[in-house]
């Protein structure tokens, strides 16, 4: 991005509410090449991807290593494949940096491996990925795929062996989202996080339940000690990923080193190598000693683990585990000034920022997560295991690098609680009000609750929760952490008010998805119809949760994950693969995409038909049947005239609760593999845009083609009329423990209105009212229609302004236009007035 | 024929004798980066673009 044309000094820049040119003033000189060095590796839009290209030696050298391997065990197979991969792999060290590794080849280029059905589809149908000259690509492509069509992947050998009438329907795009393998990953961070013990001691630990099992294998045959080989094959695949993990780092010292002694002149530089490739050489194998050991602990392990296997979330809680490296570097030892740590936590940001999920991703990811890679939801604050505050100056360091760096990707959560001190709340604010879109705000008492409550969570275990995802509170625990939580239990929920109005059928797909609950135009009372809708969420959130339930139990078997099993306690102490459920207390939830939909059409039949019967089910059905064309006065009756959720207004809200209470009850039914509740979550990323296309027109007064509500709770777009208390005092009345798992609500706060110190009292005030109603989360965008319109009309100098969508934020710039609009559409509530 | 080993870009890798890195140093629109890749010290070089004699 080209420096602006302004003169203007910072404040300038602040008073005009341009907090990305001030944030590249202010920042370092460092942070600001690192921060514009990244090749973004999220979408634009719907659009393929950035301006980076695949490349496809990585697939051959996969291939050449699986054909060396094939005749072994799978986890080793994996395992060992992995580790020659990573030996072989190209690696590269950005200049200025500090904190290294990568996911990718170079800086602007994605390794492609060749295996798995979604990611080859991609390749496929976007051959602007791939790298010139084109023919030469296609054709190394087809020689690729050819081999894993004859072999079978892990994707198709899932599906193989799943249902496939569930798969056909889950396939047709219609109403889910997300792949069968792979997802929103989790992290067992007190096993690997707090200092007791690294690489090269799990290794130890390993070595000693090896040697146990072995002595136990060569005495007295009995049935006790056939579990044990299969153990000892999963624990040397452990072994093997973490060694190789170690090498890897090791690779990097060495690079730094080389560079330091060969080709660096400036001696400052020089020394920063060289502690670099200390850092290296010390990390992951033993304990980080320093903020910056800590921090390219945490990296390494996280470039790691999504070089085994993609991971479309990022649970992490940076305050908590580097809070007390950053205290002893800053404050008692002072071994590095605040300028020098914010560096470091800058580029920490950054380096997540760089980080893709998979380039050649299909159209579902790219649509539903427009501008980002992945969910990298980072939870901040909250209590420690004893339930004191946990917030500490690494938690303030964190806000003011984000300000610094401003990446849409990673953003934060803030586990709120009494207990949070003014300091803290006031940066969050200056976070907000620099239009970043975070943290979102959590309720943490509310939600260990809620987590002890559905998944069972002794509360020592629950209040060490991060975010899987972009919303659901995980333990990183033992027996809390879920390793994983397939995507595929996304529910395209309008689908159920649309299947209720059209007996299972899909119009879109010309499928008959769900159960025939009868002919809609025949209901004569609104219980009928609550029946039928009752039977299509059931029937919905079945099969999604069957796919999962399935592919979690069989995920060991073909696509084993070695190294997340090496760095997870659960995994390592009793020799399974950590995809296996056995001593894990699940985390489950559905996400329920395009959820207040079903509410508000709900209300809309039961007031204007049964209860006013100004309309009838005939009436409706032919206006929907043409997407209520030539209905106008009819819709807009079906709009304004029907009450709609968040207004405060008990009809429209009691159908909210009535809906929510249905979806608690048989989430109780649908159990996970580790026999606990699936409980639903309602948010939506930017599904609200995915799906508008696809869902039919709906009784509350939306056409097919228009977005769809954009939050899981939140009012729809300028549908909440009775200001931000009304719009808080409906999301209150949901029971936020035992109604679900949780709710994601959106607003927009005015900046102009909350400026200054009154400003943050009246947004204070606000929170103190959300939290009062026990509300679980709420997240801000706080960016006004002038500078929103006018980055669509002039892109290019509003590159860098930051929206949040609906749990996570990107550039405004690169959602789709529909997108864009959606956002400015939201109402922007005055609060305290 | 010219062989890896033979040039400036060659690094040995002292615990994997007859390996080394391949260190390069690389310009993009970016930035500035050093990549490195494993190479075997025999390996041949007539066709690298980037060989130089040491």
């Amino acid at each position: 991005m080209a420096e602006p044309a302004l003169k203007s000094d910072i404040k300038d820049f602040e008073d005009k509410g341009q907090w990305w040119w001030a944030a590249e003033k202010k920042r370092s000189k460092r942070l600001d090449y690192l921060r514009k060095a990244v090749w973004r590796k999220g979408s634009t839009g719907g659009a393929p991807i950035s301006p980076i290209k695949l490349d496809l030696e990585p697939a051959f050298r996969w291939i050449e290593f699986y054909k060396q391997f094939k005749c072994e065990p799978q986890p080793l197979r994996t395992a060992k494949i992995m580790a020659a991969m990573w030996e072989t792999d190209p690696i590269y060290i950005v200049d200025k940096s500090q904190i290294v590794g990568s996911k990718t080849p170079t800086p602007s280029t994605e390794g492609w491996e060749g295996a798995g059905g979604m990611a080859n589809a991609a390749v496929y149908n976007y051959p602007e990925i791939l790298p010139e000259p084109m023919e030469e690509a296609l054709r190394k492509v087809h020689e690729v795929g050819q081999f894993w069509d004859a072999e079978g992947d892990g994707m198709s050998r899932l599906i193989s062996m799943a249902d496939p009438e569930d798969i056909a329907k889950f396939q047709s795009g219609a109403i889910a989202w997300g792949s069968l393998i792979g997802g929103y990953s989790g992290k067992n961070y007190e096993y690997f996080m707090t200092g007791k013990r690294a690489f090269e001691d799990i290794i130890e630990e390993i070595d000693q339940y090896i040697a146990e099992a072995e002595e136990k294998t060569q005495g007295v045959s009995n049935p006790d000690m056939l579990p044990l080989y299969q153990k000892i094959i999963n624990w040397e695949a452990m072994k093997i990923s973490l060694e190789a993990g170690i090498k890897l780092a090791g690779r990097y010292a060495r690079l730094a080193r080389i560079i330091a002694e060969n080709f660096e002149t400036d001696p400052g530089r020089r020394e920063e190598l060289l502690r670099v490739s200390e850092t290296c050489r010390r990390v992951p194998a033993r304990p980080p000693r320093n903020l910056q050991e800590s921090l390219q602990y945490d990296h390494f392990i996280q470039v790691m683990a999504r070089k085994e296997q993609p991971e479309g979330a990022w649970p992490a809680r940076p305050d908590y585990y580097h809070g007390p490296y950053y205290d002893r570097d800053v404050n008692i030892e002072k071994n590095i000034t605040k300028e020098e740590a914010l560096d470091l936590i800058g580029e920490f940001l950054i380096r997540a920022y760089d980080m893709p999920v998979v380039l050649a991703m299909g159209k579902w990811v790219r649509e539903g997560l427009q501008g980002i890679a992945g969910t990298w939801v980072w939870t901040l604050g909250g209590v420690d295991q004893h339930g004191d505050d946990a917030c500490n100056d690494m938690t303030i360091a964190l806000m003011q690098a984000a300000r610094l760096v401003r990446t849409p990707n990673p953003t934060f959560a803030f586990r709120w609680h009494p207990k949070v001190k003014d300091n803290v709340m006031r940066e969050i604010f200056e976070c907000i009000r620099h239009g970043l879109g975070y943290p979102a705000m959590r309720n943490d008492p509310i939600l260990i609750a809620n987590a002890m409550h559905w998944h069972r969570h002794p509360i020592e275990e629950a209040r060490t929760w991060v975010h899987q995802a972009c919303m659901s509170p995980c333990p990183t625990t033992k027996h809390g952490t879920q390793p994983m939580r397939m995507a595929s239990a996304t529910a395209n929920c309008a689908k159920i008010i649309e299947y209720t109005l059209w007996n299972g059928y899909d119009h879109v797909v010309n499928m008959q998805m769900g159960p025939r609950t009868g002919d809609a135009r025949n209901f004569t009372d609104f219980e009928q119809v609550f029946a039928a809708w009752v039977k299509q969420m059931e029937w919905l959130f079945s099969l999604l949760t069957r796919t999962v339930n399935f592919a979690r139990y069989v995920q060991s078997d073909v696509a084993p994950r070695p190294f997340l099993s090496g760095i997870s306690q659960r995994a390592v102490d009793a020799g399974i693969d950590v995809m296996r459920p056995d001593g894990e207390r699940g985390n489950a939830w559905i996400t329920a995409f395009t959820w207040v939909e079903n509410p508000d059409s709900l209300t809309a039949i039961k007031k204007l038909i049964f209860d006013d019967a100004k309309y009838t089910m005939n009436q409706l059905m032919d206006a929907l049947e043409t997407n209520w064309d030539g209905y106008e006065e009819m819709r807009l009756d079906f709009v304004n005239q029907a009450p709609k959720w968040g207004n405060d207004d008990d009809d429209a809200d009691n159908m909210m609760l009535r809906c929510l209470k249905e979806c608690a009850r048989f989430s109780r039914e649908l159990k996970d593999p580790s026999g606990n509740s699936w409980p639903i979550l309602p948010e939506n990323v930017s599904g609200n845009i995915h799906y508008s296309s696809i869902v039919r027109a709906l009784p509350n007064g939306r056409r097919q083609g228009d977005a769809l509500y954009d939050g899981g709770i939140s009012p729809g777009p300028g549908l909440d009329k009775k200001g931000p208390t009304a719009v808080l005092k409906s999301c209150g009345k949901i029971d936020h423990i035992t109604d679900g798992r949780a709710f994601l609500l959106n607003q927009r706060l005015s900046p102009t209105q909350l400026q200054g110190e009154k400003g943050y009292q009246l947004w204070r005030a606000y929170m103190k009212t959300w939290a009062d109603l026990g509300i679980d989360h709420v997240q801000f965008n706080m960016v006004s229609d002038e500078t929103l319109r006018a980055a669509q009309k002039d892109p290019e100098k509003y590159s860098e302004v930051i929206v949040r969508v609906a749990g996570y934020s990107a550039h405004f710039v690169d959602i789709s236009r529909k997108t864009q609009d959606n956002i400015i559409q939201r109402t922007v509530q005055g609060i305290g007035s | 024929m010219p062989i890896c080993e033979e040039c400036k870009s060659f690094f040995p890798i002292e615990e994997e004798p007859g390996k080394g890195d391949c260190v390069q140093k690389c310009v993009d629109a970016r930035q500035t980066y050093f990549t490195a890749r494993v190479v075997s010290a025999d390996h041949d070089a007539s066709r690298c673009d980037t060989f130089q004699k040491s």
